[in-house]
């Protein structure tokens, strides 16, 4: 599966559009990684936990997109975009949309 | 949330409290937190700040571009790929204190500013080795967007830059 965030894919052209294809996933983070938070704020520095959240997060949300795309027959997401929300304090959503297509190579 | 924590306290001793009580509580709580910032906050800031002078340095063969389409693109090479970073950089207690300061007299928050900076080279940096490790050389669409974690909106929330970042990586060289 070719997935890329442009509306093309260089050495390949479109022949079929499938529509578009999203995951979404909820995540919240545990009471632990909270009180690490604290504490790295006082010094600064990279938090880990909320990286790792994220990137969780993100694998999910793209799984669940690539999963919709396979079930229509694609072999390419395109223009695939990340958004995110705040659900509540202490949990945020990470939503992974596109638009599933079929591409073959340029002869 | 050990700053909420020390608010309520000063806010509990003042109330009907002596003022040396106050001043008390100050030196114990505020100084050591703003000392801490001082010292060991500035000192993770001018480490990472010079592991990304040297990064991106090193990286600086890669071409960067947030084009929509491939610039320069090879015409052989490996299938384009989806790279994605995140990043998340707490503040430190001198940051979040000063921009307190600031916000009663309006004007650039600097310490803030050069922490988003900071997050969003850190980024894009991860996207280059993310790129480079998939045997790419370029990357394009370059896209860096703040997320929320847990509610900005929520009191009490610490400050921090987080990015997500993300890009197509490709191959460039002899066009098609």
């Amino acid at each position: 599966m070719i997935v890329t965030n442009t509306e093309t894919v260089a050495g390949y052209e479109i022949v079929e559009l499938k529509g578009m294809v999203q995951g979404n996933t909820v995540r919240a983070k545990h009471a632990g990684r909270d009180i690490a938070a604290s504490l790295k704020n006082l010094v600064g520095g990279e938090l880990k936990g909320y990286t790792e959240l994220l990137t969780e997060s993100r694998r999910e949300a793209m799984q669940r997109m690539l999963a919709q795309a396979q079930q229509l027959g694609a072999n390419a997401v395109v223009n695939v975009r990340f958004t995110t929300s705040a659900v509540t304090s202490g949990a945020a959503e990470l939503y992974a949309y596109g638009t599933a297509v079929i591409v073959r190579p340029v002869q | 949330m050990a700053g909420d924590g020390r608010i309520f306290l000063l806010k509990g001793r003042t109330r009907g409290a002596p003022v040396d009580e106050l001043i008390f509580d100050l030196l114990f709580f505020l100084v050591p937190l703003i000392v801490c910032g001082l010292i060991i906050g500035r000192t993770v800031e001018r480490r990472h700040l010079a592991g990304l002078t040297e990064r991106e340095a090193a990286n600086s063969h890669i071409l960067i571009t947030q084009l929509k389409s491939f610039p320069m693109v090879a015409a052989l090479g490996p299938d384009p790929a989806l790279v994605v970073a995140e990043v998340v950089i707490a503040s430190d207690y001198l940051k979040t204190f000063l921009a307190s300061w600031r916000k009663i007299f309006g004007g650039e928050v600097k310490s803030f500013s050069r922490l988003q900076t900071r997050a969003k080279r850190e980024a894009v940096l991860r996207l280059i080795e993310q790129a480079k490790a998939g045997g790419f050389n370029a990357i394009c669409n370059v896209r860096l967007d703040t997320v929320d974690i847990g509610g900005a909106t929520s009191s009490g929330k610490f400050p921090m830059a987080t990015i997500l970042a993300s890009g197509t990586a490709y191959c460039v060289g002899p066009s098609l």
